[in-house]
């Protein structure tokens, strides 16, 4: 399992670090997926509970690896919002697999290979990881964007959502392009 | 005094001669009043004249009228004032050089009929810079009507499309201001398929329009906000989608007729990526990068 985990991301992470990757950055006001992605998160959290006791007291921390335009957009939209009673703290952390702990934890396409060992770290943790790439679910993402015909969903998975103690609510799996028991 | 005037003049007073011992004629003495510079009194003389049945068809005297009303809307205020000067100019040069089948004034006739002409487009181009949309149309509309009077066939196509690609601009800049009025965004789709029904393979239009359509996309993406739920999300990215698959096959089209301009490439690489394509997105970024900037060269 964690063998074909490596393999893929390897598959998948080349294409992204050395043919492609942008050298400018993508101007952040344009970019379309940040703003939906950010947009996503804030109503995942809405609707997902953290059976931790410890997750439903204090800030309610999203925490974005890569992607600086994502952690703009939700600074500048969701960072005086809350979660229930629990105010909203975005942090951008560094490119690491060493995460400190947060609620949702985001790590984009240009980190992929920071993933195995992430999933590592997070495998008992009450952490939602989130990302972005093909078959993120069966390497252990909690939710996964995904481009269907042209638009930005996301698909979730239910046994590693309840590895990590959380519980996704009905509106969340109804309204998911794919949801893995 | 220009050349033109010193011509007119000299060539009226040659063929007018015989008149000018003629008291009382008012197109001699609008001459004497023209030559003098004394515009108003001109005026009043040249179109007593041309009422009179010695020069209602003599095309020497719609000549001098259509001088002097050439001149007078040169300094006229405000504009709309100056305007009905231009006309009158315009209208008075026509008749005489239909009034002069020998073709004796026809050359200097053509002169200022084609000045001032040229300065109804000229001001339908400064119209557009001020933004005056309504103006501009109007400059134009009175441009093309002046070409076409003087020869039926005459070719505007070039001037068509320039000023609507520019007119296309000014609606594009309005609509930017104020998205909620989409009349302005309407307008500008419809002047650029002007452009392209006269000239299919005019770059700037295939590349306002797509970038037209992509900023209408992109802008209803922006205006999600965090009171927006999930179905929400998804109704707003369907109606994005449109605009921008809109916007791929005009913005495709201008990079296909220059595939070596950045701008196009962006376009290209902004528009897949809003389509969730992000290997074509990848791919024209990756030419984006590769391309120098213009001034390097």
């Amino acid at each position: 399992m964690a063998a074909t985990r490596l393999v893929r991301i390897l598959l998948v992470t080349p294409l992204f670090l050395f043919a492609s990757v942008p050298q400018q950055p993508r101007e952040a006001e344009k970019d379309t997926t940040a703003i939906l992605q950010a947009n996503y998160l804030y109503n995942i959290a809405k609707l997902v509970e953290w059976k931790d006791a410890g997750m439903r007291e204090g800030n309610f921390v999203i925490g974005i690896i890569g992607n600086a335009n994502l952690y703009q957009e939700l600074i500048k939209q969701y960072s005086t919002r809350t979660i229930g009673k629990q105010p909203i703290e975005v942090r951008k952390l560094p490119r690491s697999a060493e995460v400190e702990r947060c609620h949702i934890l985001f790590v984009g396409r240009s980190d992929l290979a920071l993933l195995p060992e992430v999933y590592k770290r997070m495998e008992k943790q009450p952490t939602m990881v989130v990302t972005e790439y093909a078959g993120a679910l069966d390497d252990g993402a909690v939710v996964n964007f995904v481009k269907v015909q042209n638009l930005l969903k996301y698909e979730m998975s239910l046994h590693n959502a309840q590895k990590h103690g959380l519980v996704m609510g009905l509106t969340l799996k109804n309204l998911a392009h794919r949801v893995e028991e | 005094m220009n050349m033109a005037r010193r011509i007119l003049i000299a060539l009226i007073a040659l063929l007018a001669a015989p008149w000018l011992a003629a008291q009382g004629d008012p197109l001699v003495e609008a001459l004497r009043k023209y030559q003098a510079g004394e515009l108003a009194e001109a005026m009043t003389l040249v179109d007593q004249a041309v009422r009179t049945p010695e020069h209602t068809e003599d095309p020497e005297a719609w000549l001098l009228r259509g001088f002097v009303y050439k001149d007078t809307y040169k300094t006229a205020t405000p504009v709309e004032k100056a305007d009905v000067f231009r006309d009158e100019a315009l209208a008075s040069l026509f008749t005489c050089m239909a009034l002069d089948t020998a073709g004796t004034y026809r050359e200097n006739a053509k002169q200022a009929y084609d000045f001032l002409a040229r300065s109804y487009f000229n001001d339908a181009a400064k119209a557009l810079n001020d933004m005056d949309e309504t103006r501009a149309l109007q400059m134009f509309s009175k441009y093309k009507e002046a070409a076409f009077r003087l020869d039926p066939k005459v070719e505007l196509k070039t001037r068509e499309v320039e000023f609507t690609n520019a007119l296309g601009t000014v609606y594009t800049k309005r609509f930017n201001e104020d998205r909620t009025v989409l009349d302005w965004f309407d307008k500008a789709v419809g002047a650029y398929k002007v452009v392209m029904d006269l000239d299919p393979e005019n770059y700037g239009a295939n590349y306002n329009l797509a970038t037209l359509f992509y900023n209408r996309g992109v802008y209803n993406i922006q205006r999600i906000n965090a009171d927006d739920e999930i179905p929400t999300i998804l109704q707003i990215q369907e109606a994005s989608r449109e605009f921008f698959q809109q916007a791929l096959p005009y913005m495709l089209k201008a990079h296909d007729m220059n595939p070596t301009r950045r701008e196009t490439l962006l376009g290209l690489e902004g528009i897949y990526y809003s389509l969730q394509d992000q290997e074509s997105s990848d791919k024209f970024r990756q030419l984006f990068e590769e391309i120098p900037p213009e001034e390097q060269r």
